[in-house]
């Protein structure tokens, strides 16, 4: 099992006046550059701690025009963490591909963070987030179509010698050659997060990479769309390894059980009804129809829409508690859903910098060995009682 | 009732809707409910052969993969035109309907014997932004569209807080007529930026129908469609919103008859 510390690097200072979406329409006049500059700093100071507690890796990702998560350019973060971690993994996850054009610039700049690294990046490639699109302008009907293609260029700018043309229906270049090519040969990992769309599995399996569930949901859908990924792998004449899967979450450890809700029950709140709502919005035509229901229908199985601490501690939404509590929960639950990959959220909305340190201390001395030591394959037929 | 066919056309399937009595009229449909015959079709139908395609990607019409631009469906029409062996006909067209039926006038005015927009989108003030049609919730949507919230269809509307309420096919009815909505017009929004200066080339006879409170395109448009439109004439029906044919369909109707035999 590997064990990755996940942030989204949020805006910590939505004025408690505001009541509308956290993406798309949030006025960006809330934003304020000097407390940004501490809190970038300080967000990347905790991600660089993370190799000195031992974690395997550290996760980054895109979003833009939004409070929930502040890294429009995710990639400038990694490159930041290349230079200044040794070790750890660097998972991007990962860079909306739509949203660049050419896509070459996603090949050439996962290259540099690659080499820089010296072969430690993991390479995330994803559709976009529905608020993405209100906010650049791109087709959503076009997302998937862009999609597939742009990972298809990148692929082939890595795996062919340059100069090659590519005529594709979205990206026309004559000469495509990018320098530099990535350190890790073929190429880096390749991570493809998802909300449970099943072009996004069945795409995931039939390319033999990894499917990072999308968080915040009741731990049934992860169940369900890990279980779907496992049958679509078997339809490929395979049977999925655990490390081809993810399981992002939301933890917090203190003490006592009593005291680490206590310290984290204000801020998941914060992060569930201030920072997620309009995070949900699904332009037309960016998935099919009937993906696009099931999708809809997961939301009441959405942190967005929980309103009690006993749905959260139930469904899994977070996992909470003293270091023991942590622990065999998170072993639990990982060994049922099957997954060779666990995320750690440690840091959350408000979340001051002193209880992350210590959150992330606790996790890494009691919870983080008993994880690792589960080996890379989780079993899938554990604890079978949370079905 | 209406007839329903199913015609082939540059390997797509139409849906098509033929009804009443007279010469060929071509009815384009918008995003919303008149994509199926309802009674402002029905009063048409009393004076003309009222010949109801559904665009490509709504209804059971196919082919909404080859469709990226407005222009796409502007070509689809003159080959439908085509197989139907119209060499022009009058043309109604609603919202989005309406927008294709102007291209149509535009691009090929010798196919457009009289026009009718009616709450066309297509053209684009800065001054005054068209709705917000893909990132609106029911209830947004049914204030921006309708002037009477009590009619039916914006009731319905208003009751809907989450998806999960609406009957699944009727939801995915609706998915996907958003989808090929969103396929022509997400970017640039609703509009041509081309059009407006193409507009000089229109020759057919043009009215111009308004719903006086639109808030999806408010009536300032419709004037830019009357001041562009070479010979055009505005009508507005008052207590009514985006969608004329729905929710004032006789006073619709009225308006078209009358302008038809002129």
């Amino acid at each position: 099992m590997k064990v990755f510390m996940f942030h989204l690097m949020p805006w910590a200072y939505l004025p408690s006046t505001y009541e509308g979406p956290a993406w798309v329409k949030c006025p960006n006049s809330f934003y304020d550059g000097r407390r940004g500059h501490e809190l970038y700093n300080r967000y990347i100071d905790e991600l660089i701690h993370a190799e000195a507690l031992g974690f395997d890796g550290v996760c980054v990702n895109e979003h833009h025009a939004n409070a929930y998560g502040n890294m429009p350019s995710p990639n400038l973060i990694a490159s930041i963490l290349a230079r200044q971690t040794r070790r750890v993994r660097i998972a991007v996850v990962g860079n909306a591909l739509p949203l660049y054009n050419p896509p070459t610039r996603v090949a050439e700049e996962f290259a540099m963070i690659d080499v820089i690294s010296g072969g430690r990046l993991i390479a995330g490639m994803v559709v976009g987030g529905g608020p993405e699109y209100y906010s650049n302008g791109l087709n959503p009907a076009e997302a998937r179509g862009r999609f597939y293609e742009a990972v298809d260029l990148i692929l082939r700018c890595w795996s062919e010698p340059g100069p090659f043309a590519h005529t594709g229906r979205h990206y026309r270049i004559r000469y495509v050659n990018p320098w530099p090519t990535p350190l890790q040969k073929p190429h880096p990992p390749i991570w493809i997060p998802g909300a449970g769309s099943y072009e996004t599995m069945d795409y995931v399996a039939r390319r033999r990479w990894a499917y990072m569930g999308i968080p915040y949901f009741h731990k049934r859908v992860f169940k369900k769309n890990f279980d779907y990924f496992r049958e679509a792998c078997a339809k490929e004449g395979y049977a999925a390894a655990p490390e081809q899967m993810g399981w992002l979450v939301p933890v917090y450890v203190a003490d006592t059980d009593a005291r680490a809700r206590a310290e984290f029950e204000p801020h998941l709140w914060h992060f569930a009804h201030r920072l997620l709502p309009g995070i949900n919005i699904s332009p037309p035509g960016y998935t099919s129809a009937r993906s696009a229901l099931k999708v809809l229908s997961a939301f009441g199985d959405f942190m967005l829409n929980v309103t009690s601490w006993g749905e959260i501690v139930d469904g899994a939404y977070a996992i909470v508690g003293s270091p023991t509590t942590v622990r065999e929960r998170m072993v639990e639950l990982a060994q049922w859903l099957g997954v060779g990959n666990v995320l750690v959220l440690l840091q959350l909305a408000t979340l001051p910098a002193d209880l992350t340190r210590r959150n992330m201390e606790l996790f890494a001395q009691e919870v983080l060995p008993a994880l690792r030591r589960l080996g890379p394959g989780a079993s899938a037929e554990g604890a079978a009682a949370h079905a | 009732m209406p007839e329903r066919r199913t015609v082939e056309v540059g390997g797509k399937r139409v849906r098509l809707l033929v009804g009443g009595h007279g010469p060929a009229l071509l009815y384009l449909h918008g995003v919303g409910p008149d994509v199926d015959w309802i009674e402002a079709h029905e009063r048409l139908a009393a004076r003309f052969t009222v010949h109801l395609p559904a665009h490509p990607g709504f209804a059971e019409s196919t082919g909404i993969e080859e469709v990226d631009g407005i222009l796409d469906y502007v070509l689809h029409y003159v080959d439908l035109l085509g197989a139907l062996g119209l060499a022009a006909a009058p043309v109604v067209g609603t919202s989005l309907g309406g927008w294709i039926a102007a291209e149509l006038a535009a691009l090929y005015p010798e196919r457009v014997a009289k026009l009718v927009l009616v709450d066309a989108v297509g053209l684009w003030i800065d001054a005054v932004p068209l709705g917000e049609l893909f990132g609106s919730s029911p209830p947004e949507l049914a204030r921006l569209l309708f002037h009477d919230q009590q009619h039916p269809i914006a009731r319905m509307m208003n009751a809907i807080t989450s998806l999960g309420q609406v009957p699944e096919e009727l939801a995915l009815e609706q998915m996907k007529a958003m989808e090929a909505a969103a396929r022509v017009g997400w970017n640039p929004y609703l509009h041509d930026p081309k059009l407006e200066g193409r507009l000089p080339r229109v020759t057919a006879p043009t009215l111009v129908l308004w719903g006086r409170q639109d808030g999806l395109a408010p009536l300032a448009y419709g004037e830019r469609w009357r001041d562009r439109i070479p010979g055009a004439r505005l009508e507005v029906i008052e207590a009514c919103g985006h969608l004329p044919p729905v929710e004032r369909p006789e006073a619709f109707a009225a308006a078209v008859l009358s302008f038809l035999a002129s």
